[in-house]
């Protein structure tokens, strides 16, 4: 709008005024009016009442005494607008009873209710009061992102609008139907996850798409946003997983066994859930995820540092289910659960990563020993069952004996090769 | 008249009445209670013209005295009268005060929606005054005077809401900073009029 000019809005600027005395019921009028200091029994009203303007917007108003005493005048009256005083030249006698005011470039209101503008007489007294209410419209909301947790509700929230701050209460209003029929639907439980939010707590359907848009209003006009479009079950999320133990591997000094169990909301349905470790020491800030866990309930984290206390998360991604294609949306992570590895007088090594059981070591230095213990195995025995169980019983034999790599001994089902002598390594590691 | 309402009436003459312990338990608790609400009037206020912006809270803020028909103030003539007949006017404002609070609560949340704690307190507040005035009315029955003389009229907290959505905005605000000041003068005057009743605490 440009300056100068009032917005559309200030229709209500034209409304007729409306002394205060009649504002009230006749129940009220035989009390009121009580005089003040040495004002008289005047009472004034102010036009426009309650004017909504745009910001930048100038305003004209106007403070008429109704005065019962004779020669009541406007003479010495003057303005104020938040507590205060307004400088006397933006105001004016139009007659001897009426003193004008003119406001330009209004800046946004300073609280909902509206900016307190008030007409006082000589000694103080307050004759009269209006509110402006000056900001911005609404702009249109978007970035509207929903969830449902365990298929039983929907949470969306919004961005209001790049401009920020309207100066004005604006409502939002989420509305959403099914897309092929039924009636527009209102959202009631606002604030659930942030300001601009809404929680739709049941009656929801699955299978079908629901069309889903934010509404937004404040006294300057309103603004709709984009309709979003979605199926619950795209956009389904759970609990974390409950239950996470981390234990040591026997007396590995890098390694912790991590277990959890499948959230119980959606351990029916979860035939394709991912998950998600994370760990850290425990005076770091600093989280190492470990990736495509996929399905499963158990996993062994590698490379740690051995005698640290770390802490460990995981987080369950509900993707594929009742065959969704979308890719599903991570749950919060599992509280954080803690164990030290085994204390060792030898560093250990320093990076790790997570083991799945029956698997392949993934990298690094786990690796390499193990390349040197299947070569091992395969120059002094026929062994055509080698596991990792096995490996890892190596493993801890040597950091308990503190010998080199390249030990004689061995143990297991792998038959000997002739004329090697054969020696059973300790049950315990 | 019984010696107990004689000693209601002049508690300062004589010795204290030895009240029956269940009687001095109430009359402590309702004590308490007005204790605690004339603070609880005094942060409703302070959210109530925080809320409406300056100058409401500005000192030396004096909006134009308005009187409802059927509830004003504690008169200055209130602490000359018998003490049966204060607490009778305290039962009766307290008795008026819910449903004015509520007008002013319904006013306020069309004026201030997002201002979630001012419309808690004034939900509290109405709620709370309802339990004082019922209180006061128990000890009043308690002690064999009548609860309430010539209560207000229903017809002030219609008044009220008509007046409040007929009004302009500021007049509205005006009405509500009133009707807050006067549930925090009630209140206060309950406590100090309970207080001569409270044992050991006579004057």
């Amino acid at each position: 709008m440009p300056a100068g000019r009032p917005g559309p809005a200030a229709q209500s600027a034209r409304r007729p005024p409306r002394p205060l005395s009649s504002l009230w019921s006749p129940l009220l009028l035989c009390v009121l009016g009580v005089p003040r200091g040495g004002s008289g029994a005047h009472t004034a009203v102010i036009s426009p009442q309650d004017p909504t303007l745009l910001i930048g917007s100038s305003l004209q108003a106007t403070c008429s005494i109704h005065g019962d005493t004779p020669g009541a005048t406007a003479e010495g009256l003057y303005w104020t607008l938040n507590g205060r005083r307004l400088p006397s030249e933006l105001s004016h006698l139009l007659n001897t009873s009426t003193l004008a005011l003119a406001l330009a470039n209004l800046n946004g209101s300073r609280q909902q209710s509206g900016d307190n503008l008030v007409c006082h007489a000589q000694d103080g007294s307050i004759l009269a009061g209006s509110c402006l209410y000056v900001g911005l419209p609404p702009e249109k909301p978007f970035n509207i992102s929903c969830w449902s947790r365990n298929m039983k509700d929907l949470t969306c929230r919004w961005t209001p609008g790049t401009r920020g701050e309207t100066f004005l209460h604006t409502n939002y209003s989420l509305k959403y139907k099914l897309r092929w029929y039924g009636q527009d639907n209102t959202c009631e439980e606002y604030h659930t996850v942030g300001p601009h939010s809404c929680h739709i707590p049941k009656d929801l359907a699955l299978f079908t798409p629901y069309e889903i848009w934010v509404e937004a209003t404040n006294r300057l006009g309103s603004a709709r946003s984009d309709v979003l479009t979605l199926d619950v079950l795209d956009v389904v999320t759970t609990d974390p997983p409950p239950d996470v133990h981390v234990s040591r591997v026997g007396g590995l000094e890098d390694q912790l066994s991590v277990r959890w169990v499948s959230p119980p909301a959606l351990k029916d349905f979860l035939f394709q859930a991912k998950y998600q470790i994370r760990y850290r020491v425990e005076d770091s800030v600093d989280w190492k995820v470990v990736d495509d866990v996929s399905n499963q309930t158990s996993c062994r984290l590698a490379g740690l540092k051995p005698g640290t206390v770390y802490f460990v998360q995981v987080r369950c991604n509900p993707f594929g289910i009742y065959g969704s294609k979308k890719a599903g949306i991570w749950s919060e992570w599992s509280h954080p659960t803690a164990a030290s590895t085994p204390r060792s007088e030898r560093p250990g090594p320093g990076g790790g990563v997570c083991e799945p059981r029956g698997g392949e070591p993934s990298s690094g230095p786990v690796r390499r020993e193990l390349k040197q213990f299947l070569g091992w195995l395969k120059k002094h025995a026929y062994c055509s069952n080698l596991s990792f169980r096995l490996y890892d019983q190596w493993r801890a034999w040597m950091q308990k004996s503190h010998k080199t790599r390249n030990q004689h001994r061995t143990r297991g089902s792998c038959p000997r090769a002739d004329g090697a002598r054969r020696e059973v390594l300790p049950d315990k590691l | 008249m019984s010696q107990r309402e004689g000693s209601l009436e002049d508690p300062q003459a004589d010795s204290p009445v030895s009240f029956l312990p269940h009687l001095e338990a109430k009359i402590r608790q309702t004590h308490n209670l007005a204790r605690l609400l004339t603070k609880y009037a005094e942060q409703l206020l302070e959210e109530y013209v925080q809320q409406q912006g300056d100058p409401f809270g500005l000192p030396g803020f004096s909006p134009p005295r308005l009187s409802l028909a059927g509830l004003s103030g504690p008169s200055p003539s209130h602490m000359g009268l018998p003490l049966s007949e204060r607490l009778r006017q305290d039962a009766a404002a307290l008795d008026a005060l819910p449903g004015l609070l509520d007008a002013v609560r319904r006013r306020q949340a069309e004026l201030n929606p997002s201002s979630p704690r001012l419309l808690r307190n004034l939900e509290d507040a109405a709620r709370q005054a309802r339990a004082l005035g019922v209180a006061v009315e128990t000890v009043l029955a308690a002690l064999g005077s009548a609860a309430r003389g010539p209560g207000p009229e229903p017809a002030a907290t219609t008044a009220l809401s008509t007046a409040n959505n007929a009004a302009g905005i500021f007049s509205a605000k005006v009405l509500g900073l009133h009707v807050c000041g006067l549930y925090g003068e009630w209140v206060n005057r309950t406590e100090g009029d309970l207080s001569q009743l409270v044992p050991g605490d006579v004057a």
